[in-house]
């Protein structure tokens, strides 16, 4: 996260620090019950995924605002072998 | 490591905590939506109970704040749900008290959540940053194309502010019914946003309701879209945001950067070639000699070094000087 805004310096009390870290904590357990419940969601969401590629390939994919694009059935993607379904990362591109 | 990937999340599963931070108010409940663990910026729910009161003061942290429900007073105001304050590090606000109780959204954006009792500005606040809006009656709907490609028309939005900088904004964004987006899209800055009302769909997530939140950091996969019955939220990013679509369900983060890369190599190849070829990774970025070069100062001899009294163009002086071997008339 990074606003590049202004901050001021200043001492961090035990107190805020304490604070934060009952925090982190608990935003640790926040995020394993998420990446749960989204591990859980995978049979739906591979229906979704065949769903979506069902429409883009008829109906078209949304290029640019309303500027669709039907997409050629042999050129929709093909879910790599051995994929394991993850939608949760939890520091996007910057690995775990 | 910065705040983690936050998706989905709805604050109606919790309950609020006691804000026992000095320098807040009594009864002021929190729900903790995201939380930066290095630097403790965070965004919460805040519900002020009737009777709060909270001395003038300001923030060591920048910090943005939308009313949900209810009526604040700020001084001598009273606003109400869709007020909006962009108030930056230092600068002293007036009291804040609520008669009847308000739901607020608080977002500390360089620091943890702080309040020291001051009736001035500290000295670093850079005062003009300064700005509040009545979001709901004083700004109209303006189409989504903030950026090109765009979103699909339907997903209207308003925007709150703008970091001339670092191009991350704050709006507030809404669906109309049956709105609907197939691709999938990702950015190359961390999004954020809290549903203030209804429903939205993510192919990946699922249902997101009224109290729904996340904090997504860069390249993750989202969409397509869909709201059935419409939604209004609240948006935010914290640098550029651009729209890489497309249609790959099974891309990865890493695959994700990786084609970014790609794009601005196509895009913009000189400066690709010099960013990647020679040792310009400086942690803070390349230098930018806007915010480096020597400048005159307040010493300077501003006037011996005038040469004109500040409206004059000499080389507008109505014809040519030019050898082509002939006279003008």
């Amino acid at each position: 996260m990074s606003f590049k805004n202004l901050f001021i310096e200043h001492q961090r009390s035990a107190e805020e620090q304490a604070w934060i870290d009952e925090e982190i904590a608990e935003q640790e357990a926040r995020f394993s019950k998420i990446e749960k419940e989204m591990q859980d969601l995978a049979p739906q969401r591979d229906t979704w995924y065949h769903e979506f590629l069902d429409r883009v390939s008829t109906i078209g994919f949304n290029m640019d605002g309303d500027d669709k694009l039907v997409i050629k059935p042999e050129d929709l993607p093909v879910k790599p072998e051995g994929h394991r379904d993850r939608v949760v990362w939890k520091h996007g591109a910057d690995g775990d | 490591m910065a705040r983690p990937h936050i998706e989905p999340f709805c604050d109606r599963d919790v309950h609020f905590k006691n804000m026992l931070l000095p320098g807040f108010g009594r009864d002021m409940g929190f729900k903790m939506l995201s939380l930066d663990t290095d630097s403790g910026a965070c965004s919460m729910t805040v519900q002020f109970g009737g009777g709060y009161k909270q001395a003038p003061g300001f923030s060591w942290s920048e910090m943005e704040m939308m009313v949900v429900e209810g009526e604040l007073r700020v001084g001598d105001r009273s606003v109400r749900k869709g007020h909006y304050f962009f108030v930056p590090a230092g600068y002293a606000m007036p009291a804040i008290s609520s008669e009847q109780g308000a739901l607020v959204l608080m977002m500390y954006n360089t620091a943890e959540p702080s309040h020291v009792e001051a009736t001035e500005h500290h000295p670093q606040c850079q005062l003009n940053l300064y700005h509040d809006v009545d979001s709901y009656m004083d700004i109209p709907w303006a189409v989504g194309n903030v950026t090109k490609p765009s979103v699909a028309s339907g997903c209207l939005i308003k925007l709150l502010n703008y970091n001339p900088i670092s191009h991350a904004m704050t709006f507030l964004y809404c669906m109309t019914p049956n709105f609907y987006q197939d691709n999938i899209s990702y950015h190359d800055c961390a999004e954020e946003s809290y549903h203030l009302w209804g429903t939205s769909w993510m192919m990946q997530f699922g249902d997101l309701p009224t109290g729904g939140y996340f904090w997504r950091p860069a390249y993750i996969n989202h969409g397509a879209f869909a709201s059935e019955f419409g939604c209004i939220a609240l948006g935010r990013t914290d640098s550029k945001l651009f729209n890489h679509f497309h249609y790959n369900p099974w891309s990865t983060p890493v695959q994700n950067r990786e084609r970014s890369g790609a794009r601005l190599y196509q895009r913009d190849p000189l400066l690709y070639r010099w960013a990647v070829s020679k040792d310009h990774n400086h942690p803070h970025g390349p230098e930018d000699f806007e915010t480096t070069m020597p400048r005159r100062g307040e010493g300077f001899d501003q006037a011996g070094a005038r040469v004109s009294d500040g409206k004059q163009h000499s080389h507008w002086h109505g014809h040519h000087h030019h050898d082509h071997g002939h006279h003008h008339d």
